[in-house]
């Protein structure tokens, strides 16, 4: 699935430029070093992370998007150092439970 | 199959969870890193030789080994502590100088570093180096970009690096709610 589709389908806001990507599955994670090990290259990270150490780790897996749920703010310092290394940021207000949920419903699995 | 000639395809294994701990010597100020796997890392203060360490700082984190699937060479990382996104912060920096001349082909530079204190224990190899940056390079899907790996070595001043370190420490939000 597109990441476009799924930002259009969920409601979600886009922080960053964005550059459609083919989205490979989801990964839901707090720590950098478990993203690392663990994720795979296109996937969706979903976390409250804002710090602007997740850029290093979402560029270093080549992670389709960020999500940041529970409506938490990301500063401009993580938005801007994401521009320059083409992440993509999108935030919700959902809980990270909410959609994961209506992640699976839009059938990422 | 040869070792020699195989085109390595490089998979993580042997991951292990534990914390990165920084410690202090309160006599002479040297400064030691290390990995520990126990449950709880030491918080109290200790003598070891000529020194009376204290902890700094501790992270959780990750060790691992990366094996070929194809000709099953496995490789240890025990000497990697953290890797770290150069963010371009000082002009006169060796790795700030590799970002810029990546740059028209979207190389991304990150920093290998190891354990402290860096003369007296083991560092990476030139050669874990390149199995390294080889296997996150295969792990990429986009092919607009890549990603070089280079040791501690090359920074001008550790202290003041301001790059994107991927260690998990100090990264919950402080923010109130109503800053939401």
């Amino acid at each position: 699935m597109k990441l476009k589709d799924i930002i259009g389908s969920l409601s979600l806001n886009v922080l960053t430029n964005l550059d459609d990507k083919e989205v490979t599955g989801v990964y839901i994670s707090d720590m950098l070093s478990d993203v690392m090990s663990n994720a795979k290259a296109g996937n969706l990270w979903v976390t409250i992370q804002t710090h602007k150490n997740i850029v290093a780790a979402a560029n270093l897996i080549d992670i389709s998007a960020v999500i940041v749920t529970q409506g938490t703010r990301v500063p401009e310092e993580t938005i801007d150092l994401a521009n320059r290394y083409n992440v993509i940021i999108i935030s919700t207000n959902d809980s990270t439970f909410a959609l994961s949920g209506k992640l699976y419903q839009i059938g990422i699995k | 199959m040869d070792k020699t000639k195989c085109g390595h395809q490089w998979e993580m294994v042997n991951t292990r969870s534990g914390f990165i701990i920084t410690e202090i010597c309160h006599k002479c100020s040297l400064i030691t890193t290390y990995f520990s796997s126990e449950e709880h890392p030491p918080l109290e203060e200790y003598r070891d030789g000529e020194h009376f360490w204290n902890v700094m700082s501790s992270s959780q984190s990750v060790q691992f080994d990366l094996r070929c699937r194809l000709c099953k060479t496995q490789v240890s990382f025990d000497e990697l502590s953290a890797l770290m996104l150069c963010t371009s912060c000082k002009k006169d920096c060796k790795v700030f100088e590799l970002l810029e001349r990546g740059q028209g082909h979207s190389v991304w530079v990150y920093v290998a570093f190891g354990f402290k204190p860096y003369k007296d224990k083991r560092q990476l190899t030139g050669e874990k180096l390149g199995i390294l940056e080889d296997y996150f390079n295969m792990k990429r899907k986009s092919t607009k970009s890549s990603i070089k790996i280079v040791s501690h070595e090359l920074i001008y001043d550790e202290d003041s690096c301001m790059g994107g370190f991927i260690m998990d420490e100090f990264l919950l939000s402080l923010d109130a709610p109503a800053n939401k």
